[in-house]
């Protein structure tokens, strides 16, 4: 049986809209995380908004967040993963949209801006997954600028912004700069392995 | 002592996400702007959507096509969401075909000589002054001016033709094709077109690893103080949207950190 942190939830609702939260997760508990973060979003909140994948293609979340009983089909993702794959554009999915590369940090952001203004639902939020997936292909310090650029634009517009974050996999300078933009902290970080 | 009031000239609004920011308030009236840019760039969307936003607030637009026919122009246009043809069929938004034009005028010809273009002129200025346009597209001045082989009596026609059309209250876009839109690079295929224009407008490619990333940059625009900034931008279903390119990734890979 799949376990949610609810202490998640209870945090979640100490934040406003114009929010940005930084999630802190290890490598082995990031679903449970993620799954904890976005359920209240969606079902306590009702809130509708756009999930930038950077970590994995958008059909991948989307199936485990079916396995867990969970529909998300009013969520729109947009993939920064599929594009570099031959054919991993063809999905069944009407709510995943293409970026071509992590690389392009402003289309990914005009996008998001995009599928935002088309949004029939009144609270918005945008989820980040991963900011180490994008510390991968970027570099430190436009990543760091683009993190300023990309909160600052959403917190204005109060569009919720979450962030995953896996820290020990994230460069220190992208680190210190998540820490000082983002309004709130969810730490999941610290995993003990039995 | 400063001045009880600044004069600003009045605007018109492009009604472009994020442009009229960038222009601070939008293009001043009468304009004449040189939207020069690359193949794929967004310049004839660009422009189509500069003549929507008018549209929409009432104004009488035209556009004279002369790089594809009109009817092909109006499928690729039809695609967006914020492009609807009732406005062609209601006469706010008017495409002409140059090719017709220069067979009305009986311009049959290679190349043209003065009295062609004081006609071709003419022709362009009468058909905005009857349908009382207020914002106007050619598209592109670069394939119009091929015809012309002075480059004095092309200098003659841009300039002529731009002061006709401001005294008319027109708002003017000329689109001009160029092969390179770096920092070395010409934002005319004359030579003649950036001196004359009030403004211009250059559109191109950033490439980054391997990807081209679309940007717009307003280089000059009299009478407004603009940003000069690179700007990043997507052509979307709802119309062109602009964010300011980041600094760290708005230099080319030869001159950037990853190194040629």
């Amino acid at each position: 049986m799949f376990e949610l942190d609810a202490l998640i939830a209870e945090q979640l609702t100490e934040v406003s809209l114009n929010s940005a939260v930084q999630v802190r997760c290890g490598n082995s508990n990031s679903f449970v995380v993620t799954a904890s973060t976005m359920l209240p979003l969606i079902q306590s909140f009702g809130m509708g908004g756009v999930y930038i994948s950077a970590s994995r293609g958008a059909v991948e979340i989307i199936q485990a967040f079916e396995s867990i009983g969970v529909d998300v089909s009013n969520i729109q993702f947009l993939d920064l993963v599929s594009s570099g794959i031959l054919g991993g554009t063809d999905v069944p999915y009407p709510n995943v949209h293409f970026v071509d590369s992590p690389i392009m940090l402003e289309s990914v952001l005009l996008r998001t801006l995009y599928i935002l203004r088309t949004s029939t639902f009144e609270r918005n939020f945008v989820f980040v997954d991963s900011i180490n997936a994008l510390s991968i292909y970027n570099d430190d310090r436009m990543l760091a600028e683009y993190l300023h650029t990309f909160i600052n634009t959403f917190r204005q517009r109060e569009v919720l912004s979450v962030l995953i974050n896996v820290p020990d996999q994230t460069p220190p300078l992208v680190l210190a700069n998540l820490d000082l933009y983002c309004t709130a902290l969810i730490d999941r970080g610290q995993v003990v392995i039995q | 002592m400063m001045p009880s009031s600044v004069y600003t000239r009045d605007r018109c609004v492009t009604g472009i996400h994020g442009l009229d920011e960038i222009l601070r308030g939008g293009i001043p009236y009468g304009s004449t702007v040189l939207a020069a840019g690359t193949c794929g760039s967004g310049k004839t969307t660009l422009a189509m959507e500069f003549l929507v936003r008018g549209a929409l607030a009432g104004e009488a637009c035209a556009h004279f096509t002369a790089t594809e026919p009109s009817v092909k122009l109006l499928e690729n246009i039809r695609q967006y969401s914020f492009f609807d043809m009732n406005m062609v069929d209601t006469g706010l938004i008017n495409v002409f075909d140059v090719d017709v034009l220069y067979s009305w005028l009986g311009l049959d010809k290679a190349t043209f000589d003065l009295d062609d273009v004081h006609a071709l002129i003419k022709a362009i200025v009468d058909i905005v002054n009857t349908i009382g346009v207020t914002r106007l597209v050619i598209d592109s001045v670069t394939t119009l001016c091929y015809k012309i082989k002075s480059e004095q009596l092309i200098r003659d026609f841009l300039f002529t033709l731009g002061k006709k059309l401001a005294t008319l209250g027109c708002t003017t876009v000329l689109i001009s094709e160029i092969t390179s839109a770096t920092e070395n690079a010409h934002w005319s295929s004359f030579g003649v077109e950036e001196a004359i224009a009030d403004g211009i407008i250059v559109m191109g490619d950033v490439e980054r690893m391997g990807h081209l990333l679309r940007f717009l940059q307003v280089v000059k625009m009299r009478g407004t103080a603009h940003s000069r900034a690179k700007h990043s931008i997507e052509l979307t279903q709802l119309g062109v949207m602009l964010t300011p390119m980041l600094k760290w990734g708005a230099v080319s890979d030869q001159q950037s950190r990853w190194g040629a």
